[in-house]
C-alpha cells in the first residue's frame, strides 16, 4: 500500500498532492468564510494573490541568492524545473501580497486569518502526504513494530505521524462551532501545529542540530509557540473584538 | 477558563516543551552514516563500465565532487539537459567535478548509445547499467534523476526530473565543489 502510494506520487508527481490539498482547502474555507465576516470573493482573491506571489517570489528569491549563476545563464530564470525555488522567499512574498491586498480591501487581520485557517489545515495534510510520497522529512532508525522501510532502514514513520496529527488538527478546526474572539481559531491551529512539530521533530532522522545536539526545528517550534500564546492571550482578553 | 488558569496552562506547555527538547537532543545525525539515494546520506556505491570497457567505482572518486545522472536515450528531458551537463563539465572539471552519466541500458537500446554520445559530443564517461542494479540502488522512479555528491561522498542535492537548466546545474555544482 505504502509502496504503491510512493510509486504513484513519486517526485515530481508529489506536487499533485499539494495542488489537490490547495483546491480542497480553498473549497472548504470558502464554505465557512462568511462566518468570519470575509466575503468569498475576498477569500479567493487573497488566496490566489498569495499563491501567485509564493510561486513568483520563491523563484525570484532563489535567483537572487544565486545571482552569479543566473547572470551567466539568464534564461534559466524561466526554466520549468521546480527545483529553482526558495520556499522561505516564496512564503515571505505570499505574506506581503496578502497583507497588501488585505489593507487595500480594508480586511480585518484576525478575521481574515480565521477564514483562511481551514485552507492552512488541509494544506498541512497535503504537505505530510507529499513528504511521505517523496520520502523527505524521514524518521530516525527504529525497531518499533510500526516502523516503515525507507532509505535502506526501518524508520519512524514521521510523515505518517505528521499526516495523522494534521488530520486531527483539521478535525478540531472544522468542528469549531464558536469563535468568541477574532483570531482564536487561527492561533489555536498555529499552536497545535507548533506542538505537533515540537513532538514529531524528536523522531526525525534529518534534523539540523545546533547548540550541542538540540534540534533546530524544535527550537523554532518552541519559540513560535511562546509567541502564539502571547497573541492568543491578547486576543482572548476581555472586550477584544478585533 | 480564567486568565490565571490559561497562563498556567501556557507555562506548563512551554516547560514540558523545553524538557522534551532537552530529552530528545541528539548528538549525531544520519548524515553520511548509511547509504541511500537521498540528500544527507552517503551515495550508494557502484562499479560500472563504459561501452569501451573502462571501469568506474564511485567510492574511488572521494575527494572529487560527483554528478551522477541517470538517463536513457528515449527520454526527452534527458536529451534536453545533456548539452548543459556537457557545458558544466567543461567549465568545472578542472576544479574537481566528475560527471558519471549512467545509461539505464536494461531499459534502453544499447545500439543507440554510441550515436547519442557522438551527436551530443559528450566527453564525460557514459556508464552502462545493464542489469538495473544501479537503478535499483538509487530507487529510480523517474528519468532523468541527478545526484549531486560532495567531496566526502555524501549526497547534497537530488533533482528528480528535468531538464535541468545551466543555472540550476551551476548552483548545485558550486555547492558540491566547496
Amino acid at each position: 500500500m505504502l509502496t504503491l502510494f510512493r510509486n504513484l506520487f513519486s517526485p515530481p508527481r508529489h506536487m499533485i498532492l499539494l495542488l489537490l490539498a490547495t483546491w480542497i482547502g480553498l473549497t472548504l474555507a470558502e464554505k465557512r468564510t462568511e462566518r468570519y465576516g470575509v466575503s468569498k470573493e475576498d477569500l479567493n482573491n487573497i488566496t490566489y494573490y498569495g499563491l501567485i506571489a509564493f510561486v513568483i517570489g520563491g523563484r525570484l528569491s532563489f535567483v537572487l541568492q544565486n545571482l552569479p549563476a543566473f547572470i551567466k545563464s539568464p534564461l534559466g530564470i524561466f526554466s520549468i524545473n521546480p527545483d529553482i525555488f526558495d520556499p522561505p522567499g516564496g512564503l515571505a512574498a505570499a505574506i506581503i501580497a496578502a497583507v497588501i491586498y488585505g489593507q487595500r480591501r480594508g480586511l480585518q487581520l484576525w478575521n481574515t486569518l480565521d477564514s483562511v485557517t481551514p485552507f492552512f489545515a488541509v494544506l498541512s495534510i497535503g504537505i505530510g502526504l507529499s513528504h511521505l510520497a517523496a520520502g523527505t522529512a524521514f524518521g530516525m532508525e527504529t525497531d518499533v513494530v510500526w516502523g516503515i522501510d525507507l532509505w535502506n532502514a526501518t524508520r519512524h514513520p514521521t510523515q505518517i505521524y505528521e499526516i495523522a496529527a494534521s488530520l486531527l488538527i483539521f478535525g478540531l478546526v472544522w468542528l469549531q462551532k464558536q469563535n468568541p474572539h477574532p483570531g482564536v481559531l487561527f492561533l489555536t491551529y498555529a499552536a497545535l501545529t507548533a506542538v505537533t512539530q515540537l513532538i514529531i521533530q524528536a523522531f526525525r532522522g534529518d534534523s539540523t542540530l545546533i547548540l550541542n545536539g538540540l534540534r533546530q526545528g524544535q527550537i523554532i517550534a518552541w519559540v513560535a509557540l511562546a509567541v502564539i500564546f502571547i497573541l492568543l492571550e491578547h486576543q482572548m482578553g476581555d472586550g477584544n473584538e478585533g | 477558563m480564567s486568565k490565571i488558569q490559561r497562563i498556567i496552562l501556557y507555562l506548563l506547555v512551554l516547560i514540558t516543551g523545553a524538557a522534551w527538547i532537552g530529552i530528545s537532543a541528539d548528538t549525531m545525525t544520519t548524515t553520511g552514516k548509511t547509504s541511500a539515494p537521498q540528500a544527507g546520506f552517503a551515495a550508494p556505491d557502484f562499479t560500472l563500465r563504459t561501452s569501451v570497457g573502462e571501469e568506474y567505482k564511485l567510492s574511488k572518486l572521494k575527494g572529487n565532487a560527483v554528478l551522477v545522472n541517470l538517463w536513457a536515450t528515449w527520454c526527452p528531458p534527458c536529451r534536453a539537459e545533456m548539452p548543459a551537463i556537457e557545458k558544466m563539465y567543461q567549465e568545472y572539471k578542472d576544479q574537481g567535478l566528475v560527471v558519471l552519466a549512467i545509461n539505464m541500458t536494461y531499459q534502453d537500446d544499447p545500439a543507440s548509445i554510441p550515436p547519442f554520445i557522438e551527436e551530443y559530443g559528450l566527453n564525460f564517461p557514459v556508464l552502462l547499467d545493464e542489469t538495473g542494479a544501479v537503478g535499483a540502488a538509487y530507487q529510480l522512479r523517474s528519468l532523468p534523476s541527478s545526484y549531486f555528491i560532495n567531496r566526502t561522498g555524501v549526497i547534497q542535492e537530488v533533482v528528480i526530473g528535468g531538464p535541468m537548466s545551466e543555472a540550476l546545474l551551476r548552483t548545485r555544482i558550486e555547492q558540491i565543489l566547496k
